[in-house]
């Protein structure tokens, strides 16, 4: 049965992975080598078409990769199965953190916790900063971004128009 | 928990799933703007909360913080109305797309547009962090593990995971010595 095969890989990649989307791809190549459902040149071409559709890279590669091995229904099931054990695990961690939200440890940890995503949050700018903005059309565009801010602006689908509309214009050019 | 009902919320994150663009870091930005700023479900101290308990649990990053500020808004059924509609954009538009992958895979103007999603993704990460950064107390705790934090990251390139799990036990470690030592 390919669906309960799907199913059960894709549980394993969502207990298994840790790191977001792109965490989720050497699983996607051992199963790859393990069933045939896709080639290795569709996963490449997945996880490029992943990156460019709205949505959460791990998922949209989840979807595509239950598409190519079982149709609509592959879809479905890989996309849930791979979201059911964090699913899971939120919901355990959130009741932990209602129930004990008096003790001692449980106040520390979220304490420890702001800092903590305060560099993650940089390390992530850094990290991204290094490869992508890497030529001089690429620093005058994020100028021009964060120069908005400045202005006050603070819709987040405002900056991602922009950043697409000045790629277009930078192609025809 | 709020009066918001689960259908509003589903269209809310649904709205969210259709805007990711670039990755799912740029949920953080998103959320913040549409969960704290316009409808005030949530506020942005637990949302930072989220975000690193979202990263220290397996799965993926932008399905994990969905949940978290689902249950958080509305109890189980809100993680799963969050989940259903963070993914339901992403999972018709991939259904769509997949017959006409490789006209999309090869677009110079796709390409194209794409390098600028990227830039404005990263333009808000770093409004993020800066907002975040000034919006919250900062005693020398915060400083040290902040700093001890980024360098492990930055420069011994540990993975997100070890780094939050690491500093949380030393974190509360050294808070729980301070408390026993009689120290704020």
């Amino acid at each position: 049965m390919i669906y309960l095969l799907l199913a059960h890989e894709f549980l394993k990649i969502g207990l298994f992975s840790f790191g977001g989307g792109y965490a989720t791809i050497p699983f996607l190549y051992d199963i790859s080598v393990k069933y045939g459902w896709y080639t290795i040149k569709e996963l490449t071409n997945m996880t490029a078409v992943a990156s460019i559709t709205p949505g959460p890279v791990g998922i949209n590669v989840a979807t595509y990769a239950g598409l190519s091995s079982a149709g609509i229904m592959g879809a479905l099931i890989a996309t849930i199965s791979e979201v059911i054990p964090s699913f899971v695990l939120v919901i355990i961690v959130s009741k932990l953190l209602r129930k004990f939200s008096d003790n001692f440890y449980v106040k520390s940890l979220l304490t420890v916790l702001k800092p903590i995503s305060c560099a993650l949050l940089v390390a992530v700018a850094v990290g991204l900063l290094r490869p992508e903005v890497k030529d001089i059309k690429g620093i005058i565009l994020m100028a021009v971004l964060l120069l908005f801010s400045i202005k006050g602006k603070k819709d987040p689908s405002f900056y991602i128009l922009i950043g697409g509309v000045a790629g277009i214009i930078n192609t025809i050019l | 928990m709020s009066k918001t009902s689960l259908l509003k919320l589903y269209f809310i994150f649904l709205k969210i799933g259709a805007i990711l663009l670039g990755g799912g870091y740029v949920i953080l930005p998103i959320l913040k703007a549409e969960l704290c700023e316009k409808r005030k479900l949530l506020n942005e101290s637990e949302l930072i909360d989220y975000f690193a308990l979202s990263q220290s649990l397996p799965g993926i990053v932008a399905a994990n913080i969905s949940m978290f500020t689902g249950y958080k808004i509305k109890g189980k059924m809100g993680a799963i109305a969050a989940l259903m509609g963070i993914i339901t954009v992403p999972f018709i538009s991939i259904i769509i797309l997949a017959s006409v992958l490789n006209l999309v895979v090869d677009n110079k103007y796709i390409v194209g547009m794409f390098w600028g999603v990227g830039i404005a993704v990263i333009a808000l990460i770093i409004l993020t962090a800066c907002e975040v950064w000034q919006k919250t107390e900062r005693d020398l705790f915060f400083n040290i593990i902040f700093l001890s934090a980024l360098i492990t990251l930055v420069i011994f390139e540990l993975s997100p995971v070890d780094v939050i799990i690491i500093f949380s036990v030393i974190g509360v470690l050294t808070k729980s010595i301070f408390r026993r030592r009689g120290v704020k």
